[in-house]
């Protein structure tokens, strides 16, 4: 009998997350969620994938467990390979040697625009002002692979953004190229807490690939204020594992500052 | 386009220096002599630091941050400051909340509701860099060139909240994105050592300190150790930034506190949770008055507010010396 697992959403969105990064890769690692993923990966999956942090960290191997506010701090630059500074960490990204990149996202759109900088009311009264870019717009315009981690909260996916902080594809199918950003470039996936969204080849619209085991198609659009493309052949994403549950809970975020969140169950 | 029209109302000001006046001013007012610029915080601060001055730092509240110096701004009472402001996290709270700061140019905002209660309120003006954008304007200011050329911001709404601007690229004659150099009044620097002329030393990463030294008008260095000038001689791929960049030197031990030096201190995580949970203007208030106000300087703050046994604890926890040599 398959067994009940239990998790939060944020641990479902970190495991997925982690599985995207590739071993012997280079991935630039954006502010919360993305540093864990990359733990994650780094532990399990890809022990030789290469972090790049803005802040000039080249190469850590961060320390376990996961300490919040180290940003920049000692547990985040340990056993890297160079310490730089702000200037030459965006070098790697500009010059293309950076594979991924992975950003947070308050709203994203069909294109995989991200807004990670106000939401409603205008920008000089914003109703809720956040961080703002960051360096966030820098990693979605030069990074190959953009890989995007969200909360599937259907009003965070917007037809159109409440401001365009980081871009995706702009407004379509030329639109980067058009604008000055390298060509090749763009969002890749969005990983959400229900499911995961690549963009189709021809239209460069959000596409649902595959959902969490135990969620409908339509539970995954459910919300949704955009209507994404749905793949052909909707895959299913297993929940996250034992040893990925274990590595999070008990190495990486024992205090559940990241991990914490709405309780899920999926079979196991 | 809409970020045209605001900039035609002038809505988007951005702070730039012609490169010869910036030139002519470490010409005439930058002493090259290895003269002693040891000062206090608060004589650096009352020397250097003007109202309506440009303010950068190196690095956050987290991390190597001048906080002791951002505490002596607060105490001081400058009004109208503009902030640079990569990364910023805590500080820009409090500049914000204590009425220092009244424009910040955004890398990265803030921490905790407050900054962003304050925008939305209109308490202050932010425009929309991003942390590239900032770290290339500061290398613009420190190569003497009007602007830089990026591949970054195209496209995004940061172009029109900024000063950012898009031109054809006079050799593909494909679109790029030019910012404008910064030339800073006053950076701020925090570093592991100095010695009393200005000699730094930063152990670890940063953002853009050597940079921002070479980029603006007055530079102050606080420092956790003075070293003897020596030191430097004997080891010269150390030096982070060489003594005729910066005018004061400032001795300040846990000068990075509530935040982490490098291989010397841990962040002091509950503080931080007492500033994240800033929220109110009663909270801000009794915040400042507690840690900045009623202290006479950064040492009484330290004895007073700090105390011995937590500094022992935090250096205690400053596991990581691998690397921090």
């Amino acid at each position: 009998m398959p067994e009940t697992v239990e998790f939060t959403d944020t641990e479902f969105m970190v495991a997925q997350a982690a599985r995207l990064i590739e071993d012997g890769k280079t991935v630039f690692v954006g502010w919360g969620i993305p540093q864990v993923a990359a733990m994650l990966a780094q532990k399990l999956y890809a022990p030789d994938v290469i972090q790049l942090y803005e802040f000039g960290a080249v190469g850590p191997q961060p320390v376990l467990p996961f300490v919040r506010g180290t940003m920049g701090g000692p547990q985040n630059t340990y056993r890297s390979l160079q310490w730089l500074d702000m200037n030459r960490a965006f070098a790697f990204s500009a010059a293309g040697y950076m594979d991924y990149g992975m950003l947070g996202a308050l709203q994203v759109d069909p294109y995989g625009n991200i807004n990670s900088t106000f939401l409603g009311g205008t920008y000089s009264r914003p109703e809720r002002r956040f961080a703002g870019s960051g360096g966030g717009n820098q990693v979605a315009s030069h990074c190959w692979r953009t890989i995007i981690v969200m909360k599937h909260e259907g009003r965070r996916f917007v037809p159109k953004l409440d401001f365009l902080t980081s871009p995706g594809y702009l407004d379509g199918p030329g639109a980067r190229e058009k604008a000055g950003l390298p060509r090749g470039t763009g969002p890749y996936r969005v990983v959400t807490s229900k499911a995961l969204f690549g963009f189709d080849p021809s239209s460069l619209r959000m596409t649902l690939l595959s959902v969490l085991r135990g969620v409908s198609v339509r539970e995954a659009l459910d919300g949704m204020a955009f209507r994404p493309q749905v793949a052909e052949e909707v895959g299913e994403i297993t929940p996250p594992s034992p040893d990925e549950l274990r590595v999070l809970r008990e190495e990486i975020d024992p205090g559940r500052i990241i991990l914490r969140g709405e309780r899920m169950t999926a079979t196991g | 386009m809409s970020g045209e029209r605001i900039r035609t109302e002038g809505e988007v000001e951005y702070r730039f220096v012609h490169p010869d006046d910036f030139r002519e001013h470490v010409r005439d007012r930058k002493g090259r002599a290895p003269v002693r610029k040891l000062l206090s915080a608060a004589d650096a601060v009352s020397a250097f630091v003007k109202d309506g001055d440009y303010l950068v730092y190196d690095f956050s509240s987290l991390t190597r941050g001048p906080q002791a110096m951002v505490r002596e701004v607060i105490r001081q009472r400058r009004k109208d400051l503009w902030i640079g402001a990569e990364f910023t996290l805590h500080e820009s709270s409090l500049l914000v909340g204590a009425g220092c700061a009244s424009r910040i140019d955004v890398g990265f905002l803030g921490y905790g509701s407050y900054i962003g209660k304050a925008v939305s309120a209109g308490r202050v003006r932010v425009y929309e860099w991003t942390n590239g954008g900032l770290a290339l304007r500061i290398l613009a200011g420190a190569r003497g060139v009007p602007f830089l050329p990026c591949r970054d911001l195209l496209g995004s709404d940061n172009m029109k909240f900024s000063a950012a601007r898009t031109l054809p690229d006079p050799y593909t004659g494909d679109p790029v994105c030019v910012v404008p150099a910064l030339n800073p009044d006053v950076a701020f620097i925090h570093v592991h050592q100095a010695d009393e002329t200005g000699n730094a030393r930063i152990f670890g990463t940063s953002l853009f300190a050597f940079e921002a030294a070479l980029a603006s008008f007055r530079v102050v260095v606080s420092a956790e150790e003075i070293v003897d000038a020596d030191e430097f001689r004997k080891e010269p791929m150390r030096t982070t930034i060489p003594f005729f960049l910066v005018d004061a030197v400032v001795h300040a031990p846990f000068g990075a506190y509530p935040g982490a030096m490098p291989a010397r201190y841990e962040i002091d995580l509950e503080h931080v949770d007492r500033l994240n949970a800033i929220g109110t203007e009663e909270q801000m208030r009794g915040y400042l008055e507690e840690n900045v106000h009623s202290v006479a300087d950064h040492d009484e703050f330290l004895d007073r507010r700090v105390g011995a046994k937590r500094m022992r604890e935090l250096r205690r926890r400053a596991t990581i010396v691998e690397g921090y040599r």
